[in-house]
């Protein structure tokens, strides 16, 4: 029932190939939307009152790709993320979306977060909570006509018009991703969005990533500390250890990936190896 | 479902025990002779004192005359509190300008002001509007500034990078958040409201429930004096059920103050 809801979503817009008829390995939808913001990040420096935290970090993410951010916890991977959405500024280097210098202009496809705790406002019915996404577009009518559109999409249309704290905390960051959804952003950042939640509604939430990120095309960066989450999400992962990329590395395991595949289960030894042993294993 | 009704009516009726008793006992122990009717009359002679004080029009006058003074000093005093807190909550310049001062002035008892008020004011009406007005104003001014203070900031962040603008953020996300806090801060303004207002009508007035009281003293009619704190009860009770009223209406999404 949810992947009839993204299927349904996904078609008009975009002709897109039904999220699960893709053949099986193809690379990263890049080439299908043209939705997705590429990020480009140059020598970027970040320190607080003398602290460095991000030290001379390169990086390129191309639209559409699914990366994944891992790390220690005061390795820098949030600064990283909330710099690149413009939550922080750099101390140094810079940032460029999509090309184009400095933020994107209004016209642009969004870029949103989805924080690890959900952040619904209590006091706004869970439509309008998602409404939030489309802050300054359209009537209120619209938003609310699309905000349950994209309660649908996650699977919650009938709580609609229930109040945030009747929710379950899986239902609630569902809210939080439509919420991030609705305004068709062109890079989706998470911020450990699933790190509160009970291990089954984790899996659940990120098959729902990964279809709804098949579907729309967007660029997604993930920030997360579980490795087993980011290898089973992404199709490229970045180790970062003290404000620097320390590995990166591609998932080339085919979707839909399959929970417990060896391939995965050995790039996921590999990586907590390298974060915890330190000890440099070849790439 | 009889049991669930039969509930109900039991729960509502529960508060109320407790002061039926005391009315029940009062009336008993003047009528046996236990308590002498010069000190303390008996509650059928207070409700006699109110009939007749109603039927005279007396009554009404005078509870019209307090409420609309009570009225126009909260609004005065609460407008300008909250006004403030609002500008002390959102601007660090407005805090450091003005927070000291209103700290030390909130810490003088406003009813000591009483002698200074009639000096300034005479004993007319701008004397109560002045001193209810002055008692309302801490409250409301501490509690909106503390709502503010305490509103999420992972909201606030949230809001602003989905793109509100500022009137949005405040409508939307602080002004909520703060709610809670104002009407704790509403409902301390209200008991200060009536106590203000009472203690300046007793010292100083020429008409109002204060000086309806005042004025029995002088004559030893016991029973209104009763009667005018009765009412005055009655107002403070009838003051608070309005405003859980509104804060049941206002933050219908808040879990705590749902009502069952």
């Amino acid at each position: 029932m949810l992947l009839d809801a993204v299927r349904r979503e996904a078609l008009p817009d975009d002709a897109v190939p039904r999220a699960d008829a893709r053949p099986a390995g193809s690379p990263p939808p890049a080439e299908r939307a043209g939705r997705g913001i590429a990020v480009t990040v140059r020598d970027l420096h970040k320190s607080f009152d003398g602290h460095t935290v991000i030290e001379g970090l390169n990086l390129f993410l191309p639209a559409g790709g699914f990366t994944a951010v891992v790390g220690r916890s005061g390795c820098g991977k949030s600064t990283l993320l909330r710099l690149i959405l413009g939550l922080e500024t750099p101390t140094g280097g810079r940032i460029d979306l999509d090309g184009t210098a400095g933020s994107p202009r209004r016209s642009e496809p969004p870029k949103r977060i989805m924080f690890q705790e959900p952040r619904l406002l209590p006091w706004a019915r869970v439509v309008d909570n998602v409404a939030v996404g489309l802050s300054g577009h359209g009537t209120r009518a619209e938003r609310r006509e699309r905000a349950r559109a994209a309660l649908g999409e996650v699977g919650l249309a009938e709580k609609a018009g229930q109040w945030p704290a009747t929710l379950s905390g899986g239902q609630r960051q569902r809210v939080a991703l439509a919420r991030a959804l609705v305004s068709r952003p062109g890079l989706l950042a998470l911020d450990e969005p699933l790190g509160a939640l009970d291990a089954l509604t984790r899996i659940d939430m990120q098959d729902l990533i990964e279809r709804i990120w098949q579907a729309q095309g967007f660029t997604a960066l993930l920030v997360t500390h579980d490795v087993a989450e980011a290898v089973a999400l992404a199709d490229r992962i970045l180790v970062v250890e003290a404000g620097r990329i320390a590995l990166d590395l591609r998932v080339e395991v085919p979707r839909p990936r399959r929970r417990g595949d060896p391939d995965l289960a050995r790039l996921e030894g590999r990586i907590l190896d390298h974060l915890l042993g330190g000890s440099e294993t070849p790439v | 479902m009889p049991a669930s009704k039969h509930e109900r009516l039991r729960d509502a009726a529960i508060p109320w025990l407790l002061p039926t008793v005391i009315l029940l006992g009062w009336q008993a122990a003047v009528s046996v002779g236990l308590v002498s009717n010069r000190f303390m009359p008996a509650p059928l002679d207070v409700a006699r004192a109110g009939w007749e004080a109603g039927r005279t029009g007396e009554l009404w006058t005078n509870l019209g005359v307090s409420t609309l003074r009570a009225l126009a000093g909260f609004v005065v005093g609460g407008g300008i509190g909250f006004a403030l807190g609002l500008a002390n909550g959102l601007s660090r310049l407005s805090e450091r300008l003005t927070d000291t001062s209103v700290q030390m002035v909130r810490n003088v008892p406003h009813l000591s002001l009483i002698p200074l008020v009639i000096l300034w004011f005479g004993i007319g009406e701008e004397a109560k509007l002045f001193l209810v007005a002055l008692g309302v104003f801490f409250p409301i001014y501490a509690n909106t500034l503390h709502g503010i203070r305490s509103v999420d900031p992972g909201l606030v962040e949230m809001g602003r990078v989905y793109g509100m603008s500022r009137t949005e953020l405040f409508t939307r996300v602080v002004l909520p958040g703060a709610l809670p806090s104002i009407f704790v801060g509403l409902r301390y303004a209200l008991g200060i409201m009536w106590l203000t207002l009472i203690v300046a009508e007793t010292i100083s007035a020429s008409s109002g429930l204060g000086y309806m009281a005042m004025q029995a003293r002088e004559f030893m009619l016991v029973n209104v004096v009763v009667l005018a704190i009765l009412i005055y009860a009655a107002l403070g009770k009838l003051a608070d059920a309005l405003t859980r009223q509104f804060e049941r209406t206002c933050l219908a999404w808040n879990p705590a103050y749902r009502s069952a």
